[in-house]
């Protein structure tokens, strides 16, 4: 039974009660405004919710999941046979399904007390867990607008670079030993002109079908430039770049362009399943997103020093 | 009972989920008067649970030589954990299919089961580390790795080399004093000629034959993680090399008869100085019987004089200096292959006096380490030097990250041969593999090691050709190196080198160049079936698991002689800046041969189809007037492939194929399949709901080979070191 609170009368205070007349007078509040200002005190609303979420929390996990009780339900039995079966080929004796339930038994209790002492914080692989979960949740939530032809094909039209083939190039590179200057390499290709084999160096390399992209990733925009307005069948001292970065080192190449193969528009009627499915992951990927930054509104992000 | 983690125990338990100067020569095998022999391959650097492993010593060896179940199976196998200790018994086997007489499967236990719960921690020998307390005093000891070496793991290697019939024995992957790892074995003991006519018990406890004792003593002697007192649990064991100072030495303890070097400051420098001893006492020990090879040895960055972190060239001219016979490599292509960061090497991941410094190189390229890989790099400027300074690829197993042990895909580690294949031409007539004939196939330098099988069969020899001679026409030298190869050997012919040798010619000689690869048209162990997605961006459809070899490239280096200790261009740590700014220029002089380039390149239009997959070629170097070296890479990516290869051939960075930083990634996988081996596997790292090109799907993408060197010393010019 629950004690009751002791609030003294009016009375009482007023008479000086048990002090007796010589006590200080003792400066009281009428009942209601003492109850008003207890009702207003934070600590007691930190205590009662408190409470209260001890209170439901005990009635819902004890009804459903004591943490302090396991379970060994009929599909670890189940898991654990499978996983048996799968690597011995045979259903596991009785003897093994109790070292297996044991086992099982041992693992629940190490996940339990480990999330109970919070060793996931921290932990990236169970925070890419996590999310991955999560974002299975948001997908599950997502949802793909009418499939209307019109609209796949103007998707279809947007991102059409992503679908026609670009002009690729075969060329040839005759390869020097060592010096790579200009002057060697002009000299080298005289002599190429004149006859001498391509592989008379270092030897020659073949490159079939390298688009645009390729070219400038590996050897730069003059090189790509250069060689994509070469005259088929003749070799050139050509500049390129030692790579994709800025300012990296140049050097010059014997090249010859051997053929173009001309870029061909993509057709959509060809294309039509692969774009489908192009498009599906793409409006996929944005109603992600769109959901991930909704739920993201109620956060305030503040970043950090090294963030700045 | 209540039962409850202490934070020591959460911190140990995050550990384990992380976890993981005199010149000599070294004598190498005249060409007239060799034994003959073959190719075969094998791999020194692996783990079991005694270490950081998760396979038993019986597992690993079925999955490492079984060329049944696992067709990668090798010719040869050395077992190796980490020196130090370990809690658990890796010699119970995981269950009844890898039950031997001897070594029966036992119900309950495993190997991890530990050794407190399998042979009684009162058995446990030695000392808590750095004190005269017994190990056996405490309720879960770990066992020392120079007892379970001797008592455990030694019986189970020789037990099995002799059921099975394989060519096995025991190494160790030390933890290295002032460094990080090594990979290195002393074989003396082990595996005797007695085994070949013995009778296996009917059942055990098996009683050796043999014995690691060598091993055993040199791991309490000179492993960092050991810091056992007991001399062996009492078996007397001095550490002394001699000619060195031993006792005199600061570090010595009487106690432990051995050097315990002081932490702090300094601790990389007398640990380095503890290491050299090391290979000294196996120089005096065990000449022929032993080899020490850094491991993995750009990935903990550069060397700290305070710490025990990465090597520069001067510690490898060092041990080279020290015990030529001994430290003649390095382990240059990491394993580790399938991780999210190749090899384990990444940017910042080194923390040495405050600040985060990469591993050198930032990561590894085509998989290998920048040491080997970088044309004109450290490779190049040791055998610039003329030095026998050899490559090395292993597989550094422990277990396949978010896969099980017999899942065919790996998030982390290969098996032994799987992946990476050390081939070593075996001079043993026609006796079986020995552990002795093993180890001097490794010093020999006559090895290559292939990533991926991208090729399986090699022949490559130089011959001198003098005006006149008309027998040393191309085409003759040509068909002498398909003959080897197609009887999986090398050339030996007067005039002639192979792989390791030098080849001594007078001034004005030409050098005829052959090689002869097999490519094999066979499936490789890849398990994936779908297009290569690197070569897909250059309109190249080749399946993951058949690779073909586009070119060979022959990479010549001059010969200037040795550096000398102290001297200016002996020491020099390779820039930390070099995953930004990749130029040779910023490299010390110490640490690079700026003679060193691709002076032949050989593709289809070079090399002829000799039939059975062999490919050839040859060239010549006109009338050569000094000493120098050919060398060998290969790749099935041709030059300029996007994020792999640049325009001159030379792998790129690998950590655009890095999981581990999502926002690196550069190359889509996009092959759709109807299993996890004929489309892009669902672990594959995804950005944006594309796959990209990452774990061992990267890997089996990018494949490379490297051959060791022939030298060419020309008489009267600088001398070539240590070869015949």
């Amino acid at each position: 039974m629950p004690t009751p609170i002791s609030v003294p009368s009016s009375a009482d205070a007023a008479s000086g009660g048990a002090f007796g007349a010589s006590a200080p007078a003792i400066k009281t509040r009428p009942l209601s405004a003492t109850w008003s200002s207890w009702l207003r005190e934070p600590l007691l609303h930190f205590a009662l919710l408190g409470g209260l979420l001890f209170a439901v929390d005990h009635a819902l996990v004890g009804r459903s999941d004591d943490p302090h009780t396991i379970i060994v339900g009929a599909e670890v039995d189940c898991e654990a046979k499978a996983l048996f079966k799968a690597s011995r080929g045979r259903e596991p004796t009785a003897a093994e399904l109790k070292a297996l339930r044991e086992r099982w038994v041992d693992n629940e209790v190490l996940y339990r007390e480990g999330l109970a002492l919070q060793v996931d914080r921290g932990d990236t692989a169970i925070r890419e867990r996590v999310i991955f979960k999560a974002l299975s949740v948001v997908d599950a939530n997502t949802q793909l607008p009418a499939l209307v032809d019109a609209r796949l094909r103007d998707w279809f039209e947007r991102h059409r670079d992503k679908y026609d083939e670009p002009a690729r190039y075969d060329f040839q590179e005759a390869v020097l030993s060592g010096d790579n200057s200009e002057p060697a390499v002009r000299s080298f290709v005289d002599a190429l002109k004149a006859g001498t084999p391509g592989d008379a160096q270092a030897g020659l390399r073949v490159f079939k079908g390298r688009p645009h992209a390729n070219l400038l990733e590996s050897y730069g925009a003059e090189f790509a430039k250069t060689l994509e307005e070469s005259a088929p069948g003749e070799w050139r001292a050509v500049r390129a770049r030692e790579g994709s970065k800025e300012g990296a080192k140049e050097v010059w190449r014997a090249v010859r362009l051997e053929a173009v193969t001309p870029a061909r528009p993509a057709a959509f009627e060809a294309l039509r399943s692969v774009v489908q499915q192009d498009w599906t992951d793409a409006v996929m990927a944005e109603q992600r997103t769109a959901a991930v930054r909704a739920l993201g509104l109620k956060y305030k992000v503040k970043l950090g020093e090294a963030g700045r | 009972m209540q039962f409850v983690f202490k934070q020591r125990q959460i911190a140990l338990a995050a550990l384990a989920a992380l976890g993981t100067a005199t010149m000599g020569t070294a004598p190498v095998a005249t060409a007239a008067g060799k034994t003959p022999g073959k190719y075969v391959a094998g791999d020194f650097h692996n783990h079991t649970t005694c270490s950081d492993g998760i396979l038993s010593m019986q597992k690993l060896i079925k999955k490492a030589t079984d060329k049944v179940e696992t067709p990668w199976g090798l010719d040869w196998f050395v077992q190796a954990g980490h020196g130090g200790s370990g809690n658990r018994n890796c010699t119970l086997v995981e269950d009844e299919s890898l039950s031997t007489p001897d070594y029966p499967f036992i119900s309950g236990k495993g190997p991890t089961t530990t050794w407190a719960d399998s042979i009684g921690a009162v058995n446990v020998k030695g000392n808590i580390s750095g004190t005269t307390t017994p190990l056996n005093t405490q309720a879960n000891p770990s066992m020392w790795r120079w007892q379970s070496i001797q008592e455990f793991q030694y019986p189970v290697v020789e037990y099995m080399s002799a059921l099975k019939g394989v060519p096995l024995f025991i190494g160790m992957e030390s933890v290295v004093a002032g460094h990080e790892h090594g990979s290195m074995s002393v074989i003396t003991g082990q595996m005797p000629s007695a085994l070949d006519s013995a009778t296996l018990p009917a059942s055990g406890p098996y009683s050796a034959l043999g014995n690691a004792t060598a091993l055993a003593k040199w791991s309490y002697c000179f492993d960092r993680n050991d810091g056992d007192t007991s001399r062996g649990g009492g078996q007397g064991w001095d550490c002394s090399v001699t000619g060195s100072l031993n006792a005199a030495d600061p570090s010595w303890s009487a106690t432990a008869a051995k050097l315990v070097p002081a932490t702090g400051t300094g601790t990389g420098v007398r640990g380095h100085a503890k290491t050299v001893e090391a290979v000294k006492w196996m120089a005096e020990n065990a000449p022929l019987g032993s080899y020490y090879v850094p491991a993995h040895l750009e990935r903990a960055g550069p060397f700290n004089p305070d710490g025990n972190n990465g090597y520069n060239i001067e510690h490898l001219r060092d041990f080279n200096n020290a015990a030529p016979m001994v430290a003649f490599g390095f382990e240059t292509q990491p394993g580790h292959g399938a991780s999210a960061d190749r090899g384990e090497y990444y940017p910042m991941r080194n923390n040495i006096g405050g600040v985060l410094v990469d591993s050198v190189g930032g990561t590894t390229y085509g998989g290998t380490g920048v040491y080997g890989a970088q044309i004109g790099g450290v490779w190049d400027a040791l055998l610039g030097e003329g030095r026998n300074y050899w490559f090395f690829a292993s597989s550094d197993w422990h277990n396949r990250g978010q896969f099980g042990p017999d899942d065919r895909r790996s998030t982390q580690d290969f098996f032994p041969g799987e992946y990476q294949r050390t081939y070593s031409l075996v001079r043993n007539g026609s006796d079986k593999l020995r552990p002795q004939t093993v180890v001097d196939a490794l010093r020999s330098g006559n090895d290559f090691s292939a990533s991926g099988q991208l090729i399986d069969r090699l022949s490559f020899v130089a011959c001198a050709a003098y005006r006149g001679e008309e027998t040393r026409r191309n085409e003759f030298v040509e068909a002498a190196a398909l003959a080897a190869a197609k009887n999986n050997t090398s050339v030996n012919l007067p005039g002639c080198a192979t792989v390791g040798e030098k080849l001594v010619v007078r001034p004005g000689a030409d050098i005829v160049v052959a090689v002869v690869v097999r490519d094999p048209s066979v499936a490789s162990f890849s398990p994936y079936t779908f297009d290569n997605p690197s070569l897909k961006q250059i309109g190249i459809s080749q399946p993951l698991n058949m690779p073909v070899l586009d070119h060979l490239d022959v990479i010549r280096g001059m010969v200037s002689g040795y550096k000398q200790p102290g001297s200016a261009d002996y020491a020099g740590q390779w820039p930390n800046t070099w995953l930004a700014n990749p130029d040779l220029a910023t490299v010390p002089a110490a640490a690079k041969n700026a003679s060193a380039a691709v002076i032949k390149t050989f593709n289809r239009t070079g090399w002829t189809s000799a039939g059975g997959d062999f490919l050839k070629m040859s060239f010549r170097i006109p009338a050569v007037t000094a000493t120098q070296y050919v060398r060998l890479r290969g790749s099935n990516l041709p030059a300029a492939v996007p994020f792999e290869t640049d325009a001159n051939g030379n792998p790129l960075a690998d950590l655009v194929t890095n999981a581990s930083n999502l926002a690196n990634l550069k190359i889509a996988c996009t092959a759709v399949g109807t299993t996890e081996f004929n489309g892009c596997p669902a672990h594959m790292a995804v950005v944006n709901g594309q796959k990209y090109v990452s774990y061992d799907v990267a890997a089996w993408s990018d494949l490379w080979f490297y051959s060791n060197p022939i030298f060419i010393e020309v008489s009267g010019a600088k001398v070539v070191a240590g070869v015949r």
